[in-house]
């Protein structure tokens, strides 16, 4: 590690504790899987420490590892042929009557709608709401235009607040 | 704020990565080739491949000279009875 450092300017060591929580939770929340969210990490993180010689600054280290954990994430996807875990039809209806803004049921029922998304609109959604990254930003990420980014974002909220509304879930749904 | 966004935020928050994930990391790091011996064992292919490359065509200039001379002995043999032929109409 210390070679490592020396070498390049950058420790492996501290880019992986920098880096480690955003790394595994973009795979988590887009495979919906702990285990293999963590096997896509560690190999994220393995070919950083192949390509630490061509990290040019702590800003590209983020950038460099965003794109390679999206990447993976989507590869890996594919190659289980994992469609959607859950179909819509299949997830759990919430106790409507009980769901309050910030209930952990509603977190966990929107991470399983979010799940049945298409690839594209899911990750779209993930690098939006779990990075806080603006539609330019996630468009240089997965390489598509900005518009084809947007588009993604609106049809996909307008979806999650139809489901959410048929299950009596929403601002006109609150009680309490 | 749109109460919708709101509660992705919270819902897609940053998890932290499981227990002792750094630590699998680093370790399997350690097992990994080195830069030096991932270049050492590209070389040895490159080696392998250009010997291989060198031994097919030697191999095959074999095959084409082997024909060739097959093709003449085919040849000799109709020739010569030609040759008997027109020797014997000359006669």
């Amino acid at each position: 590690m210390l070679t490592v450092a020396v070498e390049t300017g950058y420790d492996f060591g501290e880019l992986l504790r920098q880096h480690q929580a955003m790394v595994f939770s973009i795979a988590l929340h887009f495979l919906h899987d702990r285990a293999t969210a963590e096997e896509v990490a560690q190999e994220v993180f393995l070919s950083l420490h192949r390509n630490l010689d061509h990290i040019e600054s702590a800003a590209h280290a983020t950038g460099w590892l965003r794109k390679v954990t999206v990447q993976r994430a989507i590869d890996e996807g594919r190659r289980r042929s994992r469609k959607p875990q859950v179909a819509l039809e299949d997830v759990a209806e919430p106790a409507a009557a009980g769901v309050k803004p910030g209930d952990p049921l509603l977190s966990e029922l929107l991470r399983k709608l979010i799940a049945t998304l298409e690839e594209a609109p899911r990750m779209v959604m993930v690098l939006r709401y779990q990075e806080d990254l603006e539609p330019a930003e996630i468009a240089a990420a997965l390489e598509m235009p900005v518009a084809t980014v947007k588009s993604h974002l609106q049809r996909s909220l307008a979806l999650l607040r139809e489901k959410l509304a048929r299950r009596g879930v929403g601002e006109s749904g609150w009680t309490g | 704020m749109d109460w919708l966004e709101d509660e992705l935020r919270r819902a897609l928050a940053r998890q932290e990565a499981p227990v002792g994930f750094a630590d699998h990391v680093m370790a399997r790091r350690a097992v990994r080739p080195s830069g030096a011996r991932r270049w050492l064992a590209a070389a040895a292919m490159v080696v392998v491949a250009a010997g291989a490359a060198g031994a097919w065509r030697q191999y095959q200039g074999y095959e084409a000279k082997r024909e060739v001379m097959l093709a003449l002995r085919l040849s000799a043999a109709p020739m010569h009875r030609v040759q008997l032929e027109v020797r014997s109409i000359s006669q």
